[in-house]
């Protein structure tokens, strides 16, 4: 079973055979390239699947197979492969909603009768190549290159319609605000690698035990207190994350990103791009976990993203856009997952929510394609009807995003909640506050998913589209189909109050990221000891475990159906009302996102473009005079020292003679001959 | 004496002997035209010199310093590094003169004078008393005042020449004068016991030692071409047939410097000498005249071949730099930065002697000599501008060649001395060098021919010389770490 670890790298190198394939002959291909980007993702899910079933049965995979540097006195960079519980399970993930999404994509392009398709194709096995080798990335380097690349991809999709104005623009905030927060993480990555020697993420040689021993032995950096470094590299990485993961105040491109073609959303948000910087958190946990002051930020941010995306999605009419703050919102969630210690949690509520969002982008495509690419959510209604598949699985994935009981959303919510909550209880008071936060989201997020599916699929159809929406295929149901039957079923992956109330194993996740070797030092007990001895993450009760447990839930349920049950309350009926107009200037805050990519433009208009302009003012005026004075001096003087050279040879003579003298008198008065 | 010993004088020997062969082969066959044998006797004995030279070198055989004939020569680390350049000097300017004097008549004469005034540069290199400093510096000269009226129908070679001859003639009186006063002072010619009596002779007779420093600092100073002794430099190269000028401004440039490294610092340890003369101080300034006025003076010149005569002078401000930045900090700054003087004239041996000879090329096609001649030369003549425009890049110390590595040796070794001052004079000279060189480049390869360019034929020896110039020049951009832990080492014997 071993063996199939040496072909792990295939899972990256399949789709990228398929992106050359698309690049190179994709014109000639009766699909345009779809079909060998089914093909080459469906190859990475069945290895992926094999791979993972290697990993249940007690295997891990941690080598280095290429240097490309390799220096004896510093360190060494390489490329390798990390094959643990963590990087097993998001393998598939990534390789199942991108083959899901291939397929989709035949409906939502190919049949559209999309030009550039190869392009397409290559942009899809390009983004999933990448993505796939930054997950199974063994050290912080390799991950960081693959990191990159994911964003170059998300850039070139984003924009894939670029000759209209608004994909290239999204394409070019979306790189530029995400490679911003990549500014940090490369300068951390410099710094783990000075710092520790290497970037390894995993064994007792990576940099997460390396900075457990000097924490433990008091070393210092550069004049600063172990502690005080580390959490600087940390927070340098996580400039890395929170720019992929659309965290507050990086979030702003997301929304913009919506302009790509809609499957690229669903893969974006789902599986690559935005989970990235989640994933990277999750896999260099054993350093996070160290560090008290950036798991606190980290799981303010979380909570504080949470709910402000959430916020912000409730007035939005279109229905992608909805969705992208939906999706903001719920990697709020696991952050504050992460920063709270609960790191079964994070991974479980990043899987759920790659089902289930993957499922809404996919059902919102279809939408889409039946709309004829109208998008705004007061031109629908009444779909439910004519589409009953995309309806009943939208609604799946919808509930899920609500946190509605029993779908699978439920589950991983509110185990992200149960932790901070216990975790806040058992002496880190300041999470509660992290834990309101997302309470609130909670609401809000049950408000905006019912109003959603309220708006697009009940009361009469609002426009003539929607009297007579276009069909949609099996390439189309199909992976609605899949996506929607595991929304309703993912939460069962791990439920945690049925362990707890029952005393049955059922947790499977949670089971399954504690059972990597010791060795490798990234099983999820390892980190829970690790965030208990440094972060002081106790766990605290309110009467009891299941009090606790019944409490915590019931109160996030709760909150779930007051929001959906007002926003059904609010939008039900032939013809739901404006309600959202009613918030009068605080809708307009809402419409405009707080303002936010206002001040961000100000930021890259204002201030940079002026700064850059004085700049410009100091190196052509000062610099370049300067350069120009000297020139000018230099050619000067050097026409009058030619004259010097008279050509006649007694004035050289004298001129020696006298040079002589000089120097005499000169070193006589000097030397005191005199 | 010992076997050993004697073959510690081969290098010198191989000048030696081929200068003898040549005389043999021109008493025999007085009027022969064929330049090939005497080419290629010359280029042997050079390579010779220049292999046997390195062997010893690098096997460390001389280590650390040989004193032969009761001290009055020494072989050590450091003169093996300037027979090599001798060597290799020597080599190309004798396989490049095969073209460029193929029509001239005493062709055996000429390559006697370049051996003969090859060997006593080598003699130079070891000269441990101010006697044989002298007479060897006499016997690098004399021939160098009739190469560079080989020409002799040429108007213009014959005056530099003359001109030469005057200066020199000068320099020799202020230099035999110095070292008179400072026999007087100290009462020995040998280096060593100057050295001995020089902290006494400082006390006692200040005036008469300082002055006589000074002198011989003069005398040195003309041999090196730096300023304020530097007037015959442009003209004896610009007059001189453009082999002999790279010969006199690459190895007769490297020989005055040997004689300054080695006479200031063994005879005249600053510690002893400083109560009467802080030559420290004097090789500052003149390090500071010498590299601006060079480099000034170049960037306004329109005449190539004059433009390098300048730029050479520029070369020996830096050069200076391994003088001027003995301060006296220790740590082994010293010794880096006088090994990076060392190692400066070694690729300067290279570039400047395949720049010159690039010229020789051009002029043996009677394109002419301006920069505006050389207007679109690249396209008839691709691989010699590709080899001038390593040489033009690697003088102005961008790393393409060698010239970069050993240019930052100097500076840094500067700063390191605590002089950064003159770091910082040399890197500005360098700003306004790289504009003149990459001037060059630019008539080359950017500008356009006013008339189009005819080559009627590719003279052989000249163009391998040329090539292997550029080659080695950018060889010792990685391979300069042969040399520079030798360099240094022998600088650090000395010090």
């Amino acid at each position: 079973m071993e063996g199939i670890f040496q072909y792990a790298p295939a899972i990256a190198v399949l789709p990228f055979v398929s992106f050359l394939v698309a690049l190179i002959a994709g014109e000639y291909l009766p699909k345009k390239g779809a079909l060998a980007g089914i093909l080459a993702t469906g190859g990475s899910l069945t290895l992926s699947l094999v791979v993972l079933v290697a990993v249940v049965s007690g295997h891990t995979y941690n080598e280095t197979l290429y240097t490309f540097v390799d220096a004896s006195e510093t360190f060494s960079l390489t490329f390798g492969l990390l094959i643990d519980p963590l990087s097993a399970a998001m393998l598939v993930i990534v390789s199942l909603i991108a083959t899901l999404v291939h397929v989709f994509s035949l409906g939502y392009m190919n049949d559209e009768g999309e030009i550039g398709l190869p392009r397409y194709y290559a942009g899809l096995g390009l983004f999933t190549a990448s993505m796939l080798a930054f997950v199974f990335s063994d050290n912080l380097l390799m991950a960081f290159i693959f990191f990159e690349l994911v964003g170059l991809c998300s850039y070139l999709l984003i924009g894939f319609w670029f000759r209209e104005d608004a994909p290239p623009s999204a394409a070019k905030k979306a790189f530029l605000v995400t490679r911003f927060g990549d500014y940090f993480f490369l300068i951390g990555v410099v710094a783990v690698l000075v710092t520790f020697g290497t970037a390894q993420f995993a064994g007792s040689e990576g940099f997460p035990a390396l900075a457990e021993e000097a924490l433990v032995a008091g070393e210092t950096f550069h004049g600063l207190g172990a502690e005080t470094w580390l959490s600087i590299i940390g927070l340098l990485v996580l400039g890395g994350v929170l720019g992929k993961s659309a965290q507050f105040p990086f979030h702003t491109w997301l929304p913009d990103a919506m302009e790509g073609p809609t499957p690229v959303s669903a893969l974006i948000h789902a599986a690559t791009m935005v989970a990235a910087g989640v994933y990277l958190v999750a896999r260099m946990y054993g350093f996070y976990a160290l560090l008290p002051t950036v798991l606190a930020i980290i799981a303010f941010i979380g909570g504080f993203t949470a709910l402000f995306a959430a916020t912000m999605g409730v007035v939005k009419d279109e229905i992608k856009q909805v969705l992208a703050y939906s999706t903001i919102s719920q990697y709020g969630y696991i952050m504050l997952a992460l920063g709270a210690g609960g790191y079964v949690a994070a991974f479980f509520h990043l899987t759920t929510h790659a089902v289930f969002k993957a499922l809404l982008f996919l059902g919102a495509g279809s939408v889409i394609i039946a709309m004829h690419h109208n998008e705004n959510m007061w031109d629908m209604g009444g779909l439910k009807d004519p589409m009953r598949v995309t309806y009943l699985t939208f609604l799946a994935g919808s509930l899920a995003l609500a946190g509605i009981f029993p779908f699978s959303g439920f589950w991983s919510k509110d185990e992200v909640l149960f932790e901070t909550l216990v975790h806040a209880l058992g002496g880190s008071p300041l999470l509660l506050g992290a834990y309101v936060m997302g309470l609130g989201a909670v609401f809000l997020t049950g408000f905006y998913t019912i109003r959603m599916v309220m708006l697009t699929f009940h009361g009469e159809p609002r426009s003539d589209t929607a009297e007579n929406p276009h069909g949609v295929r099996w390439n189309v149901k199909f992976p609605l189909s899949v996506l929607g039957v595991l929304a309703v079923v993912a939460g069962f992956l791990n439920p945690v109050p049925i362990q707890k109330l029952t005393g049955a194993q059922v947790d499977f996740l949670h089971a399954f990221l504690d059972s990597a070797p010791e060795a490798t030092l990234t099983n999820a007990g390892h980190y829970s000891d690790l965030t208990a001895e440094y972060a002081g993450y106790g766990t605290g009760y309110i009467g009891g475990e299941v009090m606790t447990l019944l409490l915590g839930a019931g109160i996030a349920l709760g909150l779930a159906l007051v929001g959906a049950g007002s926003a059904f309350f609010l939008y039900r009926g032939a013809e739901p009302t404006a309600h959202t107009e009613k918030l009068g200037r605080v809708r307009t805050l809402l419409m405009h996102n707080y303002y936010q990519d206002e001040y961000q433009v100000w930021l890259a208009e204002g201030l940079t473009v002026r700064v850059a302009r004085a700049a410009d003012t100091f190196d052509q005026g000062v610099i370049d005079g300067l350069v120009n004075g000297a020139s000018s001096v230099s050619l000067f003087a050097g026409d009058r020292l030619r004259r010097i050279q008279t050509g006649v040879v007694t004035n050289y003579a004298a001129f020696i003679a006298l040079s002589l003298v000089i120097l005499v008198a000169l070193f006589a008065v000097l030397g005191g001959w005199i | 004496m010992e076997l050993n010993n004697w073959l510690l004088l081969v290098p010198t020997g191989a000048f030696v002997l081929a200068a003898l062969a040549l005389f043999v082969i021109d008493s025999i066959d007085p009027d022969s035209t064929n330049g090939t044998l005497l080419s290629a006797v010359t280029t042997a004995g050079a390579v010779a010199a220049a292999m046997v030279s390195g062997g010893l070198l690098l096997s460390g055989a001389a280590d650390p310093g040989v004193e032969l004939f009761d001290g009055q020569l020494v072989v050590d680390g450091m003169s093996l590094i300037f027979t090599f350049i001798f060597g290799s000097v020597t080599a190309l300017v004798a396989l490049g003169s095969h073209d460029y004097i193929r029509e001239l008549p005493h062709k055996a004469e000429y390559y006697l004078l370049v051996l003969l005034a090859a060997t006593g540069m080598s003699l130079m290199a070891s000269a441990n008393s101010l006697a044989v400093v002298f007479v060897s510096l006499e016997l690098a000269s004399l021939p160098s005042y009739a190469l560079v009226a080989y020409l002799k129908t040429n108007r213009g070679s014959v005056e530099a020449a003359l001109k030469y001859f005057l200066i020199g003639a000068l320099s020799s009186s202020i230099l035999v004068y110095g070292i008179s006063l400072v026999y007087a002072s100290t009462g020995s010619l040998l280096l060593t016991d100057i050295a001995a009596e020089a902290g006494t002779a400082a006390s006692d007779y200040p005036g008469v030692l300082g002055i006589g420093i000074l002198m011989v600092a003069g005398g040195v100073a003309f041999k090196t071409a730096s300023v304020p002794f530097h007037f015959w430099a442009p003209e004896a190269y610009e007059g001189a047939p453009a082999p002999v000028s790279a010969f006199l401004s690459s190895a007769s440039k490297a020989a005055g410097f040997v004689v300054a490294f080695r006479v200031f610092v063994v005879a005249f340890p600053i510690g002893s000498v400083v109560a009467s003369i802080d030559w420290v101080l004097l090789f500052q300034v003149l390090a500071v005249l010498t590299m601006t006025l060079g480099n000034f003076a170049a960037a306004t010149q329109e005449n190539v071949k004059r433009m390098l005569a300048y730029s050479s002078i520029g070369h020996a401000g830096y050069v200076l730099i391994g003088l001027a930045a003995l301060t006296g900090v220790g740590g082994g700054t010293e010794s880096i930065v006088l090994g990076a003087g060392m190692l400066h004239l070694l690729v300067y041996g290279f570039m400047n002697t395949g720049a010159f000879l690039f010229v020789a090329l051009v002029e043996r096609w009677e394109i002419g000599r301006t920069f505006e001649d050389y207007y679109g030369l690249a396209r008839e003549a691709p691989i010699a501008c590709v080899a001038m425009t390593v040489f033009m890049f690697s003088l102005a110390g961008l790393p393409v060649g060698g010239g970069f590595l050993s240019k930052y040796y100097l500076f840094a070794g500067a700063v390191g001395a605590g002089v950064w001052w003159l770091a910082l004079i040399g890197a500005f000279n360098s700003v306004i060098s790289l504009f003149y060189y990459s001037r060059v480049v630019k008539a080359m390869w950017i500008e356009e021919p006013s008339e189009p360019i005819e080559i009627e034929r590719y003279p052989t020896a000249l163009y391998a010389a040329i090539v292997i110039a550029a080659v080695v020049t950018v060889v010792l951009l990685p391979g300069l770490a042969v040399f520079d832990t030798a360099a240094f080492d022998a600088a650090a014997a000395l010090l």
